[in-house]
């Protein structure tokens, strides 16, 4: 009557072709990036908006813009930091644990020496915020993506105690796929921040 | 029915009790905290709503000073959105019949599930705390800049409506995406795309417009909590209108988020009670999700009045009556299910018809009002109260209703008593009617929205009091239903299948065991239960 089924056709049971048992937790971090651009593409719609509505001039006069230099150091720390995690992700693809230790720790110590360069830009913001819808949109496109920064280096710790623990292994790296990913995505706002706030 | 087994996970026993519930990352038993909570915040915010129906029976009233009766409308407003409506039908019907319908044994990530209720249960709890203690908003749902900074709110109330907002915003988007992963990965052999029931579809497209919606709106919140306590300057002086623009870019879509799922709780249960397969179930499911993304394209409708140029605003009227079409080919559907099949006219059916006479009255008053010239001269008036009304009340209320009516025997394993249901539904339709019909004549004669009081001799007196007596008798409906709910516990037993239904939700336990099924069904077609049935009628 009815066709009978296997085992290996129920989702629970299938596994991709790196022998992983579904993909169903790097598709929840895909949708979370997804509402997290969401995020910061209302703060840029923000930006664009006050700039079209701004009278004197963007930044208004009187208003001196936060120095460049640290945005510059920080696009290569961003794009140095991105480069050490796909090698991270590259090193556990082949289930070198030792290499994995490596790479991300230098992305995530990349990824604090971007925080300690921000801290610089940050002195100058705490009045900009205040002074014009300029400093303020400004400031909160800065504040969020640091912050998104700090949730990307606790991850890659978390990585880190899990790889010592010897928690993480080519069929075992979600977690390592998930923060790679999401540390891209940091990567890639970082890009477009830099793109808007300080080339145009 | 085909099947396959898969071990059952080795989890312990199910913790039984309090600590059962508060513990618990069963989606069973987090749909029905969430349906508990949400029904409880109808409750309050329907009292609400009476005081403010009191309040208006007649001219010069003072029940509430208008201070009150501003932080009386706000709360009513947001209540029945953010803490009835979405978590009852996203959060309670969504968890509770997303894993059953598509034959799994829980969400993808059970955890996380409860960590979306209990952060949403907070959310409502510090509102609504801040509310009973005396912080109190009243700068209306919507929270327009200027009303909503420090100046014109300068207590902590609206900080704590914001910041309860926050919290949503981050429970029900997690819940999304929790979703979203459920319907993707966890289906059962044989549930191809076409064959997901259309409540799933209908939950997809939702989860959708959550995801991709709501972080906007917690931008904007965020924005505002920093130019009232850290005085930024996002919203001042001119750029008060980008407040809107977030605003709605959200609570648009909002609308979909509240219709969608209530949509699909209709194209479950009628197909059911008229003993027909759903008409054209794929143009359904595209038109969801049509509405889904043209529900992104529609905000600034709200706006004809705020000074928006002239050329965007004849885009968004022009969107806005396109999203009528999708709208108009799921009614047209329904109605052809309808058309020719053997009527079982219970009282999940009766409230599906409720739906549908009610939502089409909300949906052609909201065609109207997406002409710009009509919409400048109802905008604000009680004609708008009178839509929305129409499309919430009459539409995302009479489905929850008919899904409480149509699942409940599956949750609690006990038949409603059809009887009371049918006088509910009779009593709720007449009140529901009274209540809102006259406003739209009272919008039309220029009565605006939110007002206090007014003073005799506007014509207004008669609809205002009409408008109040049917309240009432709404409220009194709604008394029924709890009623019926106090008689489950000596209802008849429902048993697997007491509807004759088409969902795999029908073929396990009433209500079902913690692991939902002890084999996994193989789907064959949209209606696997009918197949089976099928099977067991024509095969030897």
């Amino acid at each position: 009557m009815a066709r009978t089924a296997s085992l290996s056709e129920h989702p629970a049971t299938r596994r991709d072709a790196t022998g992983q048992k579904n993909k169903g937790g790097l598709i929840g971090v895909m949708l979370f990036i997804a509402s997290e651009s969401m995020f910061f593409l209302g703060l840029f719609l923000a930006w664009f908006y006050l700039r079209a509505m701004s009278t004197g001039g963007w930044p208004p006069p009187g208003v001196t813009p936060p120095p460049a230099l640290p945005a510059y150091l920080n696009t290569a720390v961003a794009l140095l930091s991105s480069a050490a995690m796909v090698c991270a992700e590259r090193a556990i693809a082949r289930d070198a644990q030792r290499s994995l230790l490596i790479w991300i720790s230098i992305a995530g110590a990349l990824g604090i020496v971007f925080m300690a360069i921000q801290s610089v830009e940050f002195t100058v913001l705490a009045n900009l915020a205040q002074g014009s819808a300029y400093g303020s949109a400004f400031t909160f496109l800065l504040v969020f993506h640091t912050l998104r920064v700090f949730a990307g280096v606790v991850l890659m710790g978390v990585v880190l105690i899990r790889a010592l623990l010897g928690q993480v292994s080519r069929r075992r790296r979600l977690l390592v796929q998930a923060t790679a990913a999401y540390w891209y995505f940091i990567t890639g706002v970082w890009l477009v921040i830099f793109a808007v706030l300080y080339l145009s | 029915m085909a099947s396959i087994s898969i071990p059952l996970p080795l989890r312990e026993r199910a913790k039984t009790g309090l600590l059962g519930w508060l513990a618990t990352v069963d989606h069973k038993k987090i749909g029905i905290m969430y349906m508990v909570m949400a029904f409880s915040f109808f409750l309050i915010a329907g009292l609400l709503g009476l005081v403010i129906r009191l309040q208006l029976a007649a001219p010069n009233m003072q029940i509430v000073d208008a201070h009150t009766y501003n932080q009386l409308f706000t709360m009513h407003g947001t209540v029945m959105i953010f803490l009835f409506t979405i978590p009852m039908l996203v959060g309670g019907f969504g968890n509770y019949l997303l894993p059953l319908m598509i034959g799994a044994r829980d969400v993808a990530f059970p955890r996380l599930n409860a960590f979306s209720f209990w952060i949403t249960l907070g959310a409502g709890l510090v509102m609504f705390g801040g509310f009973l203690l005396g912080a109190r908003s009243d700068a209306s749902w919507t929270a327009y800049v200027p009303y909503s900074n420090k100046t014109y709110s300068p207590t902590i109330g609206m900080d704590i409506w914001l910041l309860g907002l926050i919290l949503l915003g981050i429970g029900s988007t997690l819940g999304a995406v929790n979703f979203l992963v459920t319907l993707y990965t966890m289906r059962a052999p044989g549930m191809t795309a076409w064959r997901i029931p259309m409540f799933g579809w209908a939950m997809a497209t939702t989860a959708v417009m959550i995801l991709l919606a709501t972080p906007v709106l917690t931008a904007a919140l965020i924005m505002l909590v920093a130019d009232r306590n850290f005085n930024t300057q996002f919203f001042s002086a001119n750029q008060a209108q980008l407040w809107q623009h977030m605003f709605w870019f959200y609570s648009h879509p909002a609308v979909y988020i509240m219709i969608l799922p209530a949509m699909g709780i209709v194209s479950e249960i009628i197909p059911v009670f008229a003993r027909k397969p759903l008409f054209g179930l794929r143009a359904v499911v595209i038109s969801t999700a049509l509405i889904g993304l043209l529900g992104f394209t529609t905000w600034v409708h709200h706006m004809f009045v705020s000074g928006v140029d002239p050329v965007l605003e004849r885009f968004f009227m022009f969107t806005t009556m396109v999203i009528a079409v999708p709208t108009g080919v799921k009614v047209f559907n329904w109605l052809a299910t309808l058309w020719g099949g053997s009527l079982n006219l219970k009282t999940p059916l009766l409230m599906c018809i409720g739906f549908l006479a009610t939502f089409v009255v909300g949906g052609l008053s909201g065609v109207m009002m997406a002409s710009i010239p009509i919409d400048q001269y109802v905008h604000n008036s009680y004609w708008v109260v009178a839509h929305f009304h129409y499309v919430l009340f009459g539409g995302s209320v009479f489905g929850i209703f008919a899904g409480l009516y149509y699942w409940v025997p599956k949750i609690t394993g006990r038949m409603f008593d059809d009887k009371l249901g049918k006088l509910h539904f009779l009593l709720m339709l007449i009140g529901f009617n009274v209540t809102f019909f006259p406003m739209h004549h009272l919008g039309l004669l220029g009565m605006p929205r939110r007002i206090a009081t007014y003073a005799a001799g506007r014509g207004w007196e008669t609809g205002n009091l009409i408008a109040t007596i049917g309240a009432f008798l709404l409220a009194f409906s709604v008394l029924i239903f709890i009623l019926n709910v106090l008689k489950l516990r000596n209802g008849q037993p429902a048993g697997d299948d007491p509807w004759e239904g088409n969902t795999l939700e029908w073929s396990t336990a009433s209500p079902p065991p913690e692991y939902n099924f002890r084999e996994i069904p193989v789907v064959e077609s949209e209606r696997p239960l009918f197949d089976a049935r099928w099977r067991t009628s024509h095969l030897p």
